[in-house]
């Protein structure tokens, strides 16, 4: 614009270029311009190197890459000397490239625990930096979080905290979303109240039969076997079979048993069956894993599919004509629901390499000490949304978010619990974790094998896998105790347990 | 009677030393040298570092493997899993093979007509799946062979030929040789290019004389290409039979092993317990796949050994073969 505040023609096109620029963007659901406006870079006090430094991160992507890709392109404006490279990668590979890092010394700075090495292990393994001299002005940082985010035990050692869990875990992956139109043309309103499991099933029908081959009732990933296993556990625990995972199969931690014998279980997967059975299922869900099931969903192949809030994002941005909602996940037995319990701690834990430099560590620090500030939760909680959850309840309130990603936090925030921990409860049986092998096959390969035909008594097979779940878990605390660890099976078994209320220090404390 | 003493041929010995005789052909030494570096690094180090990490119990997360001496090998050989990996691997071997050699074949003696002037296009027609990243083949052909839209399904259903759509890959009575399919149509070009080669050893004047006598293209191919292609023919099964028992890309890209382990191969159960337990909260099992890697390595050596002896009935034959053909050359 001209000094004389006049418009000239070349402020005009530019103005006008811009402005198209934006509505394109916005039409692609890409709010570059909100992204940038809710980042403000501020010094946390981390003496930040002015020497050329290349820092890099590593962590699982999804909702979380749109924030660090808007906030790290504003912090090398801030810091030019500093150039960050953020590598977003599927779990399999983090489990790869993060020990191989380690053992070569080219470990990121910043990176992500495979999901089956315990921070014991990391700890002990000399992966990780404790984060205490590390975060300035540490204690005040670490005491802005709610209760339960920092567990002894979980996210630190002997008083040092080694892991920060970015983001809350009060989400559950087996909800409901659905196609509004389908559904409306099936007759059936899911914002009405729960959704009984014979309601689904007859609506998956019902969809089905309006759709006339052009579309199905309901869709789901079944290639990626993990779905099977996360269905049928998640219908169980909400119907009252509770549970909690250790290694790869569930333990009910009220009891210290196997919970693959109660009936809950079988009617679960009948849900299933009965799907297969009426033809409601989208032909290939099985060569279908779950990307590829939530990509036909705005292509209007299916009424419905059973997944989590990171879906949400994903289509308001790439989907914006798609018309969609969520619910909660359909009820064995309607008048009972019990929250999905959590593990204590929080999701997404991050760490510092102790192998990295001291140039790197102080960026690091500068770093997570922006997500311990009001500011920082208010813009991942607008960036990254429902998808991984900010972890101040402030912040998703004061946060830009789209209307049905608040509406899955407040759904969450009723529908999931916090649960006990046997780490929490006794650190040595983070030995046990170490000793425990994959039980083959498991909860989520026996479904698998049921739906497809391959496997004929369910009722047995998962007595067969609640039996060997047993064995291993024996065999592992046994394997554990005599390498010296103080553990026993009474560890599992946390009999003031209440599904429907958080599991905190003062239940511990009565055990 | 007299005998008549005949010197004895004196034995011929080497009078050169090994290091004389190894700097005498020092430049052949020289530049066999980055190949067998590579040999080293690349396969005989794996082998014996599968076999030594066989031996421990190890995540491969923590730099002290704990020593178990044989346990992992007992464990594998009880595992149901692996004896159904194992005989998937060799049910893809026996379906892969004849097919593939046989479809080979007939493209090959085609595609060695000098007729064909187009021969050059339909040979690198044949070969370009070969050069294709095979994931990608893998994932393109999730949604050729797909049960909804997909092109296979969708003529076979305008044709009338099916009534419902068939889920190649879903369908546990299918998965394992519908990959049988896609990896005889990835890798068709390479025994095609060996057959080619081979066919192209045999002296047209053979054919020639053949049709001088009245002899019709059965004639032919039963009593002039099959007999002389035959020592070639045990390589290129040998060599086609080991390679089909590596399809790890195809058949995670296409199936992973399931549904429930219906066409999980050797190599994906190996993947599986080394690394695909990463997604659940227990410790990948280094050790374990390794001794399974070993169990699969063996039977795979079986394999080698037996194109060994092959070769060496194939250079017998072939050099029977020449003599018989100088022998008919000069009369």
């Amino acid at each position: 614009m001209s000094a004389k505040g006049k418009m000239t023609r070349r402020d005009f096109l530019k103005t006008a270029s811009m402005g198209s620029l934006a509505a394109m963007l916005a039409a692609q659901g890409l709010p570059l311009a909100a992204q940038d406006a809710v980042i403000n870079i501020v010094s946390s006090g981390a003496d930040i190197t002015s020497d050329p430094v290349t820092f890099r991160w590593v962590d699982s992507g999804d909702q979380k890459a749109v924030f660090w890709n808007a906030y790290f392109a504003e912090y090398m404006e801030a810091h030019p000397n500093v150039t960050i490279q953020y590598d977003a990668l599927p779990w399999n590979e983090i489990a790869q490239v993060v020990p191989l890092g380690i053992r070569n010394g080219t470990a990121h700075d910043v990176f992500q625990r495979p999901l089956s090495v315990t921070l014991a292990q990391a700890v002990n393994e000399g992966w990780v930096a404790a984060l205490d001299d590390i975060i300035p002005d540490f204690e005040a940082w670490k005491a802005s979080f709610p209760g339960g985010v920092f567990v002894e035990g979980i996210t630190g050692f002997n008083g040092k905290t080694y892991s920060f869990p970015a983001t809350s875990n009060k989400r559950y992956g087996t909800h409901l979303l659905y196609n509004v139109a389908y559904l409306e043309e099936a007759g059936v309103d899911p914002q009405a109240g729960p959704m009984s499991a014979d309601d689904f099933v007859a609506t998956a029908k019902k969809v089905t039969e309006n759709g006339a081959g052009r579309y199905f009732g309901f869709i789901m990933g079944g290639n990626q076997v993990n779905r099977w296993g996360a269905i049928v556990r998640e219908f169980s625990r909400m119907a009252g079979a509770i549970s909690m995972g250790v290694g790869n199969f569930d333990v009910d931690l009220s009891t210290g048993e196997i919970p693959y014998t109660n009936p809950l279980y079988l009617e679960a997967i009948d849900v299933l069956l009965r799907l297969r059975d009426d033809g409601s299922v989208f032909p290939g869900t099985l060569s279908m894993n779950a990307p590829e099931a939530r990509a036909r969903m705005p292509q209007g192949a299916a009424g419905m599919i059973l997944q989590g809030p990171w879906n949400i994002p994903i289509w308001l941005r790439e989907n914006p004509d798609f018309d969609f909602n969520i619910a909660g996940q359909p009820l064995l037995d309607p008048p009972t629901l019990v929250p999905i319990t959590v593990g204590p701690g929080g999701s997404n834990e991050i760490h510092v390499n102790a192998a990295a430099s001291d140039e790197t560590k102080a960026i690091a620090g500068d770093i997570f000490h922006y997500l311990g500030t009001y500011e920082g939760q208010v813009a991942w909680a607008t960036l990254v949304g429902a998808a991984d959850p900010a972890i101040f309840a402030e912040a998703i309130a004061a946060a830009d978010m789209q209307p049905l990603e608040r509406n899955a936090l407040l759904m969450f925030n009723e529908q999931v619990r916090v649960g006990p921990s046997q780490i929490v409860r006794n650190a040595e049986t983070a030995a046990v974790n170490l000793e425990l092998r994959p039980v083959t096959p498991n909860l989520a390969e026996t479904v698998q094998g049921i739906y497809t035909g391959q496997i004929d008594d369910a009722a047995a097979a998962l007595a067969d896998l609640a039996g060997r779940a047993n064995a291993e878990l024996d065999r592992a605390i046994a394997a554990a105790a005599e390498k010296g660890a103080d553990v026993s099976r009474d560890d599992y078994v946390f009999p003031n347990w209440d599904p429907y209320q958080d599991y905190g220090e003062e239940l511990y404390a009565e055990l | 009677m007299t005998t008549i003493q005949m010197p004895l041929p004196k034995p011929i010995q080497h009078t050169r030393s090994l290091r004389q005789r190894i700097a005498d052909n020092r430049w052949v030494y020289l530049f066999m040298l980055p190949s067998l570096v590579l040999t080293l690094m690349f396969t005989l180090y794996p082998i014996f570092a599968s076999f030594y990490y066989s031996l421990f119990q190890w995540s491969g997360f923590t730099s002290a493997p704990h020593y178990i001496g044989t346990l992992n090998f007992s464990e594998v050989i009880v595992d149901k899993q692996f004896y159904n990996a194992f005989k998937n691997s060799f049910i893809f071997m026996f379906c892969s093979v004849p097919i593939k050699l046989s479809l080979a074949l007939v493209i090959a003696i085609v595609l060695n007509d000098r007729a064909l002037r187009l021969a050059p296009i339909f040979r690198t027609m044949f070969f370009v799946p070969v050069v294709t990243t095979t994931a990608i083949v893998g994932i393109v052909m999730t949604f050729i062979m797909s049960p909804f839209n997909g092109p296979i399904n969708m003529i076979m259903l305008d044709l009338g030929v099916l009534a419902r759509p068939i889920d190649f890959f879903g369908d546990p009575k299918l998965a394992l040789y519908s990959v049988v399919g896609v990896e005889i149509w990835k890798w068709l070009g390479i025994p095609m290019i060996y057959w080619l080669a081979a066919l192209q050893t045999i002296p047209a004047s053979l054919y020639e004389a053949a049709e001088v006598d009245g002899a019709n293209w059965r004639h032919k191919f039963a009593y002039i290409t099959v007999p002389l292609l035959k020592p070639f023919a045990v390589i290129i099964v040998l060599i086609t039979a080991v390679g089909t028992l590596n399809v790890f890309a195809l058949a995670m890209t296409l199936t992973g092993g399931g549904p429930y382990f219906a066409s999980e191969v050797m190599e994906v159960y190996i993947y599986r317990t080394a690394f695909g337990a990463a997604n659940s909260l227990t410790l990948p099992r280094i050790g374990y796949a390794c001794a399974a890697a070993v169990y699969f390595g063996l039977s795979v050596m079986v394999m080698a050994t037996l194109q060994l002896f092959g070769a060496r009935w194939a250079n017998k034959e072939r050099a029977g073969l020449s003599a018989a053909e100088t022998t008919a050359g000069g009369a």
